[in-house]
């Protein structure tokens, strides 16, 4: 058990060396900060710590057949080490400085080894797992129990014997606490995933309640939140009132410091058991705010909100700088300063002013040596040529204090689909600067969707951020989707950021020698679940050969469904006009009045290369084709020639 | 519009220095800290050039090789040009800076310009300069060729070749600019008065015979240009056209039904990103230097032209990389000790070469070392592969994650280009969008997409924009706006978080009043038009800087001469229009009516002060957990080896006098056996408690006062939950303060009405939870208030828990019997 515990102190280490570097890089980026980068720090720099909390009561024990392959008998138990299973694997990828930890309550079975450090935990619990970062063995050791189960089905009963009486929720509380305390970082988000399907787990004992009530305190005062999934099946309803509703009264949810206790906690989910997975994933990552600032929606009228990244591009994982020491490989500590490179001196952080780039040493600097590296500016003393680092943010923000500014109201319409540059935010009231948020930002969102309008805001979401225009775009509330209400930011391009687009003009298809109607059935056809979208697994372990893509299109089901329909609208396109039209030559060299190099088309470069006699065509004309084709134009007229032989061999 | 070439331009500044550009003027400087009106004096010499760098700092800007300049100035008592050196004549023209991409040396160059005692021939030095581009661009027809000439015209013109002159920039096609230092401009609604009658003829010969001469030429007045220039203007550039395929179905093996159409894709919308600043620290000046620069002021006592400078030096960025090369096997202390700091000792880092280290990836707690392309690549095929369609409707806005592409079929390929244009108008018709699969080279990593058709009048085409992978989108749990339910699990209907009727009907009419459709300027038909276009947006960061950078450029001293506010163009969408929002006001204050919105000061974070578990989180979330003070438990005691006294340090200097000798007090570290974590404060602090008296009752009970506030609050009526949870954690944190004996009278009064309030109003279960929560703070913790509780056990049975039997006669109920609450207080 030390040897463990000190491998735990020792990742804490670990993972300090390597935070380092993504807040080095950061700082290194500030001036010229953008709002990803500071992103992308800030989800990086926290970890997340969860601990299972299960339940091996005999219910939770009792085989019950699998929900997907009826021969099989599997238990709750099974679902719920399953389902800590996967989210350990996932989170591998997705967050490899994440902690996990296995607790399970109301089993007679016995650490192995007596635990010389930390705490001991109280009786009829066994800790499973310690809480340590993910790592292959813990996993695999799992892996190896579930498939031990899957043989046979009374082995998690014979690891994990059930007790005759339950233990007292206040003592699995505080075991969960001592857990947690013993192996956690500090800095970490410290969560307790806890999975039972006893709702009544005292029926008799107001006083086991009051327990666990003020147990489940001390752990919210250290800083650790619980999030219940509660089990039901068809049989059994779980009913939270009769005795969880008042008991996680305390533990309202981290980020909404503002519930009120008259309120339900609607952190507690209720699923069944095969759901029990996809709302762990819900969970997966702590709920963070980005940002909480003021939204003025007139003067006089202003309310609080928090912005949380919805939407955020996963990177797949910077890389790391290692030593090789030999026995181990060794994360190294990156250091980044500003330096005067003639005389390799750091230059201190606060004395740093921003300029233009100068060239050369200063012509009326005698004393400039030939070989000095660093471009310097020469000044009469007391002169200011530089701007300070706050004069610096002041441009970039124009002045303007972090929150929103409501401008007004448009159609929905009004906001194109090219209208964007970056990912939306999603913002939600919050009650504890200006009490009456929620009401006021609920009135709105009601409004703004009965009326079908987007609303326009002037934003400064951070102190450094630039001023940005944000379309705001109001979600109704869907339940049963998972879709919470509130407002979608969505960063609109300035005048700068667009491009005109540099073609006008271009051929179009006319009715002429298309059919319409046969095309629309091929679109149609291939209608499509847009779920498929979301679908991907590239950040999951890659093995090329069992890899499969999920976003390559399913071209069987294509063709299966619009083959036919395809081929023949390739047909109506070779017909129509198009396809004779010859390719207009255009050059430099052009004589008006040279006939045979008005143009060039597809039916002549392949006579022509049968007959072998594409040298006769000109340079420009040879380009002009390639141009067409989307091949490259550079080199000789041998590569040219060569170029449109190849392409008139594959086609 | 299609972007003019950027580059291939010789532009060449023509800039008088004659006598009489060393007239000075006065001119507005921004005002300075305290609004007042501030002006500098300066030769017209050196206002003219304020123009010239300005442009010539645009080209630094712009960084393109292609983009060069080249200045001749005349008035100077020298005459050195190629002209004068072949044939004579053109005397005092100089060539100052020969063409060349311009660098900040050439400002500086540009810095050391000063007016002469002689004059020059304007039209002299405009042959020299084209004779010069000319020469220096020989052939390259390519090249834009421009000339600006900067003058106050008041030197004497030779006006007899001048027509030669003219046809020589025709014929080369120079585009020409004059700039006029105080010449009359209708537009500019500016006349000189007292104008010469020289200068007079001067300028009309200018703007009358030679400019209209000219096929490409522009005059106007050096102040209209220097405010025109300070416009931010916005780059079109051209995006680069990419080669790509649009690919239907299997083209590999079922070509027959499969689709590959050639198209070229750019960029529709690109973040435009402000040049980088470089950064600068002065140089400390050695001690040689010190010496050195002491004794030639010695020596040159009295010099003028001795003065002390300062060196500014360019900084370069450097990186080093450190390894911890203990190899970690040390006593646990140290562990802790590198723990609690956060970061490893520096005695233990050892420098690296950065060709020493190995490139790799953490995989959960191992690490894999990946040295460059080892790792196997997706065998992907570049192209746009058409996955599906999915109706316009099901399309979510906000998913889009990027910036947007243009896909067009190949110009050169009419074939593609129909095809390409029957997909677009099929997708348009049925109101689809495509999702798509884009590769932009064989191997890379493919992005995910929607494709949705545009029909411009002539050409068709799909805009592109990146969706998110499932991984890339975070589905956070957030508490229903609408459903708010109650302990029991009821549906509550009213409540201070849901709107009412009547807010939601102002806020309707808020929404209609807000509408921008019609808050624009009117247009020729006296309609009101739209208001707010983000194509005609500037970004105000962009221009700010790039306004700043010239500014530093052109200027030696920042103090003296400070950055002009932003231009207002840059600020016109940062508030609705006046006249919209005061047609709005009376619906906008109907809302701040109806909504009754309070804003709660800010709280002063509360630093944890339980060691072991200290969370010194930058962020919010922590708070919460300080709500509730500390309970005795055991599980705390192990922590109390490395429990750090911290002092308190709660930011508490906007609580009362009395507040902070508490916490001082508390704060000893005295070494107790047994240290519990030190009850933290309320959230709910009064802060402002002594400032403001009558201050915002909304959801702050005070600790000065705290009865008053309690029943103050209560009158309001709808907020019964939190003042009663507010009064409780005020009731504890009094009690366990230091010298709480003397307001134990007080306290006690409070818990009766407390109780009182708890009965009446269903908040029987805050009472019960309330009350075991005290009896373990006097008893349990350290140093708790014994005296208090048994105070309250003397007052006895009325001051218990709430009972079933009390709680029902009010229509509540209890969890606890008579009986328990009666033994409660033994």
């Amino acid at each position: 058990m030390s040897h463990l515990l000190f491998l735990c102190d020792l990742f804490y280490i670990l993972t300090y060396l390597l935070l380092m570097a993504p807040y080095d890089d950061w700082n290194r980026v500030d001036e010229d900060e953008e709002d990803e980068l500071q992103d992308a720090a800030f989800f990086d720099a926290k970890k997340d710590v969860i601990l299972f909390c299960i339940d091996c009561s005999p219910s939770m024990l009792a085989l019950r057949p699998d929900h997907e392959d009826e021969t099989k008998m599997t238990s709750h138990l099974y679902a719920a080490l399953n389902s800590a299973m996967n989210l350990q694997k996932r989170k591998v990828v997705t967050g490899p400085n994440d902690s996990f930890g296995i607790l399970l309550f109301n089993t007679t079975r016995k650490p192995d080894t007596p635990r010389t450090q930390g705490s001991e935990i109280k009786k009829n619990m066994f800790l499973y797992q310690p809480i340590g970062p993910i790592s292959a063995p813990t996993i695999q050791e799992l892996i190896q129990l579930l498939n031990a189960a899957q043989e046979d089905s009374d082995e998690i009963q014979k690891q994990f014997p059930p007790c005759d009486s339950r233990v007292a929720m206040g003592d699995v509380f505080t075991s969960c606490n001592w857990v947690i305390r013993d192996g956690a970082p500090k800095t970490a988000t410290k969560r307790v995933f806890l999975i039972t399907d006893e709702d009544d787990p005292h029926p008799l004992s107001k006083q086991l309640k009051i327990s666990a009530q003020t147990t489940l305190e001390d752990l919210a005062q250290a800083g650790v939140i619980v999030e219940p999934f509660f089990i039901q099946s068809e049989d059994r309803r779980f009913d939270v009132t009769k005795f969880y509703s008042s008991v996680l009264q305390t533990n309202a949810f981290a980020d909404d410091v503002d519930s009120d206790p008259s309120i339900l906690n609607q952190s507690i989910s209720i699923s069944r058991i095969e759901d029990l997975l996809s709302q762990m994933k819900f969970r997966e990552v702590a709920k963070r705010a980005l940002f909480n600032i003021p939204f003025e929606l007139a003067k006089g009228l202003t309310i609080g909100v928090k912005g949380y990244g919805l939407v955020t591009e996963q990177k797949k994982g910077e890389y790391k700088y290692f030593v090789d020491l030999g026995d181990r490989l060794e994360a190294a500590t990156v250091k980044t300063g500003q330096l005067d490179e003639d005389r390799q001196v750091e230059v201190d952080k606060s004395n740093i002013v921003y300029g233009m780039a100068v060239v050369g040493a200063a012509p009326s600097n005698d004393d400039a040596e030939d070989d000095s590296m660093a471009a310097t500016k020469v000044v009469k003393s007391g002169q200011r040529p530089f701007y300070t680092a706050d004069e610096m943010r002041s441009f970039r923000t124009l002045g303007l204090e972090p929150g929103l500014k409501l401008l007004g109201f448009k159609p929905r319409d009004t906001i194109k689909f090219e209208d964007n540059v970056k990912h939306s935010l999603f913002l939600y009231p919050e009650e504890n600067t200006y009490a009456g948020s929620k009401r006021t930002f609920s009135a709105l969102l009601k409004s703004m969707i009965k009326k079908k309008v987007v609303g326009l805001a002037r934003g400064v979401l951070r102190r450094n951020s630039t001023p940005t225009i944000y379309a705001v775009l109001p979600q109704e509330e869907d339940v049963d989707e998972m879709e919470p209400a509130g407002f979608h930011i969505i960063p609109l391009p300035f005048a700068d950021d667009i491009r005109s687009a540099p073609i006008d003009e271009g051929y179009i298809g006319q009715g002429s020698g298309l059919d319409k109607q046969d095309d629309n059935k091929i679109w149609l056809s291939l209608a499509f679940h847009y779920d498929q979208l979301e679908a991907s697994a590239f950040r999951e372990e890659f093995n090329p050969h069992a890899f499969e893509d999920l976003t390559e299109p399913n071209v069987d089901l294509i063709h299966a469904k619009a083959g036919k329909l395809l081929k023949e609208w390739k047909v109506e396109l070779a017909n129509d006009d198009s396809a004779t039209l010859v390719i207009p030559v255009t050059g430099s060299k052009r004589k008006p009045d040279d006939a045979s190099n008005d143009g060039i088309d597809v039916a002549e470069i392949k006579s022509r290369f049968e007959s072998g006699s594409l040298m006769k065509l000109k340079v420009d004309q040879l380009k002009a084709f390639c141009r067409s084709q989307n091949l490259s134009t550079s080199g000789k007229k041998a590569d040219l020639i060569q170029r449109v032989e190849d392409w008139c061999n594959s086609h | 519009m299609v972007a003019e070439r950027a580059g291939y331009t010789v532009t060449m500044f023509v800039v008088d220095v004659s006598k009489s550009m060393g007239a000075t003027r006065t001119v507005a400087l921004p005002p300075g800290p305290n609004g007042e009106e501030r002006f500098a004096e300066m030769t017209h010499l050196q206002y003219a050039l304020q123009y010239v760098k300005f442009k010539i700092q645009d080209m630094i800007y712009g960084a393109r090789k292609t983009d060069q300049c080249g200045v001749v100035i005349f008035g100077t008592e020298e005459t050195d040009n190629q002209i004068n050196a072949q044939h004579g004549g053109y005397e005092n023209v100089t060539e100052y800076i020969p063409i060349c991409t311009p660098s900040a040396a050439t400002l500086r160059e540009l810095d050391e310009l000063e007016p002469s005692e002689v004059f020059g021939d304007p039209v002299d030095a405009m042959i020299v300069a084209v004779e010069a581009q000319n020469k220096h661009l020989g052939k390259k027809k390519t090249w834009t060729r421009k000339v600006i000439l900067v003058t106050d015209g008041e030197g004497p013109i030779e006006l007899e070749d001048w027509e030669a002159t003219a046809n020589k920039l025709n014929e080369l096609s120079i585009a020409l600019t004059v700039v006029g230092v105080d010449f009359d401009d209708q537009e500019f609604d500016y006349v000189q008065r007292d104008k010469p009658d020289f200068k007079r003829v001067n300028e009309e010969f200018f703007r009358n015979q030679f400019c209209p001469k000219v096929n490409d030429s522009v005059i106007g007045n050096l102040d209209r240009v220097l405010e025109q220039i300070s416009l931010p203007d916005v780059k079109t550039s051209r995006s680069t056209l990419m080669n790509n395929v649009l690919r239907i179905g299997d083209v590999d093996t079922r070509t027959e039904e499969a689709m590959e159409i050639l198209v070229k894709t750019c960029k529709c919308t690109s973040i435009n990103r402000p040049k980088a600043f470089k950064k600068f620290a002065i140089r400390p000046k050695t001690a040689q230097e010190e010496e050195a620069e002491q004794q030639t002021m010695n020596a040159d006592d009295g010099d003028e032209n001795k003065v002390v400078t300062v060196t500014y030096a360019q900084l370069k960025a450097r990186t080093e990389y450190y390894v911890d090369k203990s190899d970690g096997k040390e006593d646990e202390e140290d562990q802790v000790k590198i723990e609690e700091d956060g970061e490893p000792r520096p005695e233990d880092l050892e420098k690296v070469e950065k060709e020493e280290l190995i490139r790799g990836f953490k995989y959960g707690t191992s690490y894999v070392p990946c040295p460059e392309g080892q790792f196997p690549k997706l065998p992907t095929k570049k192209g746009i592969d058409l996955i599906g369609f999915i109706p316009e409707k099901k399309f979510r806005r906000e998913y889009a994650m990027g910036e947007v592409q243009y896909i067009w079929g190949n110009p050169d390929n009419p074939t593609a280009q129909c095809a390409l244009s029957s997909v677009v108008q099929a997708m348009y018709e049925k109101g689809v969008l495509a999702v798509g699969r884009w590769v932009t080279g064989d191997g890379r990593d493919p992005k995910m997409g929607v494709m949705s058709p545009a029909l411009f009048e002539k050409v068709h085409c799909l805009l592109w924009v990146p969706m998110p992978f499932a991984d890339d989108v975070r589905k956070y749990t957030f508490p229903s706006l609408d459903e708010l339910r109650n302990k029991k699990g009821e549906i509550v209907s009213e409540h201070a978080y849901l709107p009412t009727e009547t807010q939601l009907e102002a806020m309707d009419d808020f929404v209609d009043a807000m509408d921008l459709m019609q808050a624009g300027d009117k247009d020729e038909q006296g309609n009101r038009t739209e208001w707010l276009d983000i194509r005609d947006s500037y970004n105000p960061s962009f221009h700010r800087l790039k306004q700043a950078m010239f500014h530093c450029a052109v200027v030696s001293d920042l103090d003296t001469n400070p950055l002009p506010p932003p231009h207002p163009e840059l600020l016109k969408y940062f508030n609705p229009p006046k006249k919209f929002v005061k047609k709005a006001q009376s619906t906008i204050d109907n809302c701040i009516k109806v909504f009754n919105i309070k804003h709660v000061p800010k709280v002063i974070k509360v630093a944890r002060k339980d060691g072991h578990n200290h969370a010194n989180d930058d962020d919010d979330e922590m708070l919460l957990l300080d709500r509730k003070p500390s309970t005795s438990k055991p599980s705390q005691s192990l922590s109390q080896a490395k429990i750090s006294s911290k002092p308190a340090e709660d930011g508490s200097e906007t609580e009362d006098d009395d507040e902070d000798g508490m916490l001082i007090d508390k704060a000893e570290p005295t070494p107790r056996p047994n240290p519990l974590p030190t009850p933290a404060r309320s959230l709910n602090n009064d802060d402002d408690m002594d400032i403001d008296p009558q201050r915002d009752p909304d959801r702050v009970i005070g600790r000065t006062n705290p009865l008053a506030d309690f029943r103050e609050n209560l009158e309001r009526g709808d907020i019964v939950t939190k003042v009663v949870e507010d009064m409780s954690a005020v009731i504890q944190e009094v009690i366990l303060a230091p010298f709480a004996s003397r307001r134990s009278k007080e306290m006690i009064e409070c818990l009766i009405e407390l109780r009182e309030v708890c009965l009446q109003e269903d908040e029987v279960d805050a009472w019960n939870s309330f009350l075991p929560s005290l009896r373990r703070m006097c008893i349990d913790s350290s140093p708790g208030n014994k005296v208090f509780w048994s105070e309250v056990r003397n007052f006895g049975r009325a001051l218990s828990l709430i009972s079933d039997k009390e709680a029902e006669k009010n229509g509540g109920s209890s969890q606890f019997s008579e009986t328990q609450a009666t033994e409660f207080l033994k």
